[in-house]
């Protein structure tokens, strides 16, 4: 592809269609109770989770922060009876999200261009702070999750699930393994991971009451065999929309995956906060 | 030790223009945050670069230069 016929929009909705056969509809990890369960069930129990540690209910106004293309967004709208405003740095992103939620006759879900790590919405002005697998790709954390707090309305919720780091990494091992982590980057973009001390650390330092801390190392490591499946599955389909070199990154950052979710370096963590009402 | 000097500047040049982060530095810039914003990953990629081609690094011996002053300084020791 050459630059004069790049087109941001259609890059990106080939980038979303191959990351939808990979990852599943939801695009994110899964909750596995057992391994043989499907991927679809896994995705959406992560999702369930987020929903309870967020005890959403009819009316609320929350905020979507990293909203992808809007299907979490979309989901607790139709199920919970909530208002959503989903924010993402990507125009392209939100044009999507926009033109799914308008084609599914979705109200009450709306989409904004806005930096999580700097809103600019009003203090106070929603009830629940939805993070959903976002995080990660904010360098600064601490930013992240003082905007969510500054927005919340006394007695609301902030939400966060993501991939976490387990352990510190010494710079000597961190070099020994730069072509693992190498991968990662060129597969997942530029992310680095925090512990969830630190996240309740940031929530707490903010001013924010944090009551769960959930580690679901074990219950998401599932997913990379069935990500394998969707991989061997949908081969010609992502190799014609992402080239051949971005699903060969995609297969082998499995593997890579694996070792530090067994070898106890990366895992996947939730973490809920309130604001004292 | 001017020329290694000099090689260990080629080497962060190189680094930098692979890792698309071409900008105008001196001495004083910091290697991290608001200077060339290097990132821990980074940092191991310009540490085994650095040793590929001079033998050493300061990184990996424990010194991690904070600007691209202390990390030429290395090789002027």
């Amino acid at each position: 592809m050459t630059q004069e016929n790049y087109d941001p929009a259609a890059h990106y909705d080939r980038v979303t269609e191959a990351w939808g056969l990979l990852l599943g509809e939801e695009l994110h990890w899964g909750v596995f109770s057992s391994p043989d369960e499907p991927l679809a069930q896994a995705t959406n129990e992560l999702t369930t989770r987020m929903i309870s540690a967020s005890r959403l209910s009819p009316g609320l106004r929350v905020l979507d922060v990293g909203c992808g293309s809007g299907t979490p967004a979309r989901r607790i709208a139709t199920e919970h009876g909530v208002e959503v405003l989903g924010i993402t740095t990507s125009q392209v992103g939100i044009d999507a999200a926009t033109a799914k939620t308008a084609a599914a006759g979705i109200s009450g879900v709306t989409f904004e261009q806005r930096d999580g790590t700097d809103n600019q919405l009003p203090d106070e002005s929603f009830d629940r702070a939805w993070v959903l697998e976002s995080s990660h790709l904010m360098p600064d954390r601490q930013a992240l999750v003082s905007e969510c707090a500054r927005v919340l309305r006394p007695g609301g919720r902030m939400a966060l699930c993501d991939i976490i780091r387990r352990r510190d990494i010494p710079f000597a091992e961190l070099r020994e393994r730069r072509e693992d982590f190498a991968v990662l980057r060129a597969g997942y973009g530029a992310a680095r991971m925090d512990t969830l001390e630190q996240y309740a650390g940031y929530a707490e330092s903010v001013g924010l009451v944090v009551d769960e801390v959930t580690d679901l190392t074990t219950e998401t490591l599932p997913t990379l065999d069935k990500w394998r499946e969707t991989s061997a599955q949908h081969r010609d389909e992502v190799i014609s929309l992402i080239g051949k070199e971005g699903y060969d990154t995609f297969v082998i950052s499995l593997d890579i995956l694996e070792g530090f979710w067994r070898d106890g370096t990366l895992g996947y963590g939730l973490i809920s906060a309130a604001k004292p009402a | 030790m001017e020329n290694t000097t000099s090689k260990a500047g080629e080497v962060l040049d190189r680094f930098l223009a692979r890792a698309d982060k071409v900008a105008p530095y001196d001495r004083d810039t910091s290697l991290y945050a608001e200077g060339l914003g290097l990132d821990s990953l980074e940092t191991a990629e310009l540490s085994s670069m650095l040793e590929d081609d001079l033998g050493t690094d300061p990184f990996s011996v424990g010194i991690m230069a904070q600007t691209v002053g202390e990390l030429l300084d290395f090789y002027e020791a």
